[in-house]
């Protein structure tokens, strides 16, 4: 505006004076009223818009990979596939896992998957909710305020290191009682598994103990309880949803692992795992191992693993949902 | 009476135990990186190159350099400066004009003279001169001078993580480029726009369920999508977009969050003093919910510190500095990998659990420091606000 005044008046023609005035009189006093109320609106529409489309791209590139990876890992299953098809009850039942002779059984995967999970959480969530009881209730205020960052720690450390950690120690451990010559096994799974989910389940399990007001000990110290029978009667009750919640949450955890189980399973090709000390292959592992190089329908078999995958997943959301809203 | 003391002493020592067990793993695993790694960490860990190699690099010289003090042996023809000790002569100095920058390979690829390698062979005006300790600091700075054009054979070390700390750095800032843009404005249009009902509930329960997914499932929707079918090929770029979709979910979910711990009251205020919608999130609501959107930010760096099956097959695993080699430059194009795929990568491929240690040292230096920092933002802002 300023600018093109100056030239104007540069010009210095009367022509040119007439039309700055009625530049001023006219333009600039319609500028201002839309200055105070349009403009307001037009950005307040150009803002919302701006956040519509950063939430449409986030809502809609998540949902093209859960098409994706549908339409990819269930071809196999439907007539018409270019690749041939394939038994959907083989497929989730089969115990071999042969690519070169068309065979694809994820069975005896889902039962590893399975197993070495209910072993993680069997071993690791005692052993967190003690370590969750100790943190809220037992432990002096300074020794808690030390464990307690160092339990925090403890999970921010990325899982291969405990794969690492698995590899170098607990594998050979587990060699010398095993009856095979090999320690990548079950228990070697479970073991890495359990350690890995115990910071995550402590910390949300000491969340919730914390959370139990004041009052309920108080009223169950009153009648007679010992301390030990308070946290175990009436502050852990109390606090059950936090605890399932912290639970799913490791469960989760334990099914999705794949780099850290990779170095201790020992990637078996078939077959139910017959004791702990089996080489298992959870199925995790087998998208890993196999995707660099699979094509045609050994790749969507891959994809068909990671819907199974998913389906798991989404059972876990559903169950903890239903935990979170019976808690309120 | 009495049973019950035993009963609750007996589980008072589970209690402790368990405890003791917690942080005693947490002190074996410490213990075990550390022990393990430390002698693989030397003074150059940081920034030397990973592999070791040797090049025949060509170079032309077109200017005379000035000896920068304090450096005894230095060739004013190619600008490059060198120390003597038992092992030969090393590259210390290199200038920032010198041809040594843009010297090429047989191939006509780019590998520039870089500090920390060993000289072994110069070939100039007077044929070629073998380096080793023996030799004379005079002849050496002879031969490099002794023509514009100079051929000379480098050794490079190798055993160190630097293309590894290069390519994390640029995943790192290429993958919040993209990610934390969308997923905050996404999460003000659902905490702040969007109306609550069963919508808002669909994409919050879809959200749940992606972050919930195993890094590996989208590590391999990456590789067929972006490096296969779209032909970015194994590169920062397409490790990069993976982790974006993988981070997105928690990325929303964590500013969502952090907005809705802004008190209503807040907005209130401001509109009652006349702000309007856009006014009041920028100025009210963005700034209380900044500490909370920072952490969230920081948890996400750490996350794609430790990520490795969302990058084995989109980012790669070779351990080299993403750098195109026509033109010498970095570039999002061109693979590498980062500290934890390659740790994995070593354990995985050749047993080394020694560097796969020492690389595990660096990641639980980063991964602890922002630990804290995240730590010290929330408890500080925690307070000053509310």
């Amino acid at each position: 505006m300023v600018e093109l005044s100056v030239k104007l008046e540069e010009e210095n023609s009367v022509e040119c004076a007439l039309f700055l005035h009625y530049f001023e009189v006219e333009v600039l006093s319609v500028e201002k009223e839309m200055s105070v109320n349009q403009r307001r609106v037009m950005m307040e529409k150009l803002f919302h818009g701006i956040f519509f489309t950063a939430a449409s791209i986030a809502v809609v590139s998540v949902a093209l990979i859960i098409i994706f990876i549908f339409s990819r890992g269930l071809q196999p299953f439907f007539p018409g596939n270019e690749f041939g098809n394939y038994n959907p009850i083989s497929f989730l039942t089969g115990l071999n896992w042969r690519p070169s002779f068309g065979t694809f059984g994820i069975g005896y995967m889902i039962v590893s998957s399975l197993l070495a999970t209910l072993g993680a959480i069997l071993l690791g969530v005692p052993i967190a909710l003690l370590t969750a009881v100790f943190l809220a209730e037992v432990a002096p205020k300074r020794l808690a305020a030390i464990i307690q960052p160092a339990v925090e720690l403890l999970a921010a450390i990325p899982s291969v290191l405990y794969g690492v950690f698995g590899f170098a120690i607990i594998a050979p451990a587990v060699r010398n009682i095993s009856p095979y010559s090999t320690g990548n096994s079950l228990l070697a799974v479970i073991l890495v598994l359990s350690i890995m989910i115990l910071p995550t389940i402590a910390s949300i399990c000491t969340t919730s103990i914390r959370a139990v007001p004041g009052y309920y000990r108080e009223g169950s110290l009153a009648l007679g309880a010992s301390k030990i029978q308070t946290i175990f009667k009436v502050v852990i009750p109390s606090a059950k949803s936090g605890i399932l919640t912290a639970i799913v949450l490791g469960v989760g955890r334990a099914i999705g692992e794949t780099m850290a189980v990779i170095l201790v399973a020992g990637n078996s090709e078939g077959g139910i795992p017959s004791s702990i000390f089996s080489i298992i292959r959870p199925l995790t592992v087998n998208i890993a191992l196999e995707m660099g190089y699979a094509a045609g329908m050994q790749q969507q078999m891959l994809f068909s693993t990671a819907v199974v995958l998913i389906i798991f997943i989404i059972i876990i959301n559903l169950v903890l949902s239903k935990i979170q809203k019976k808690a309120g | 009476m009495n049973s019950r003391k035993i009963k609750d002493g007996i589980i008072n020592i589970f209690i402790w135990a368990a405890a003791a067990f917690s942080v005693g793993i947490l002190i074996a695993i410490v213990y075990f990186i550390f022990s393990n790694g430390l002698p693989l960490i030397s003074s150059r860990f940081i920034t030397a190159q990973y592999n070791a190699s040797t090049n025949i690099i060509h170079m032309t010289s077109e200017q005379t350099f000035l000896q920068p003090s304090g450096q005894d042996i230095f060739s004013e023809n190619l600008g490059i400066g060198l120390e003597q000790d038992d092992d030969g002569f090393w590259v210390n100095y290199v200038d920032t004009n010198s041809p040594g920058r843009r010297a090429i390979n047989n191939a006509d690829e780019i590998v520039p003279v870089e500090v920390g390698q060993l000289l072994q062979a110069v070939t100039g005006a007077d044929g070629q001169l073998r380096v080793d300790a023996n030799t004379s600091p005079e002849d050496v700075v002879a031969a490099l001078n002794s023509s514009p054009d100079i051929t000379l054979r480098l050794n490079e070390q190798g055993g160190g993580v630097w293309p590894l700390i290069v390519t994390t750095l640029l995943l790192i800032l290429t993958t919040l480029l993209v990610a934390a843009p969308i997923g905050i404005l996404a999460a003000i249009y659902m905490v702040e726009y969007a109306k609550p009902g069963k919508v808002v509930n669909t994409i919050r329960f879809a959200t749940e369920i992606l972050a919930g997914i195993p890094s590996i499932v989208y590590g391999l929707f990456g590789f067929l999508v972006f490096v296969n079918t779209l032909h970015i090929g194994q590169s920062i770029l397409a490790g990069a977009l993976t982790l974006m979709i993988l981070l997105l979910p928690t990325m929303i979910r964590t500013t969502e969050e952090a907005l809705k711990t802004v008190p209503m009251s807040y907005r209130e205020a401001s509109y009652g003093l006349g702000a309007n919608k856009i006014q009041t999130i920028s100025k009210v609501v963005l700034p209380s919910a900044i500490p909370g959107i920072t952490v969230g930010v920081i948890l996400a760096i750490g996350r794609i510190v430790g990520e490795s099956a969302a990058l084995l097959m989109t980012l790669g695993t070779f351990a080299r500095l993403p750098v195109n080699m026509s033109t010498g430059n970095l570039s999002l194009r061109e693979a590498g990998t980062t500290l934890t795929v390659r740790a994995y990568v070593e354990v995985n491929e050749s047993g080394n659990v020694e560097m796969a240690a020492a690389i595990g040292i660096v990641i639980l230096v980063i991964v602890f420091a922002l630990n804290i920092i995240s730590k010290l933002i929330s408890r500080k802002f925690s307070k000053a606000n509310y």
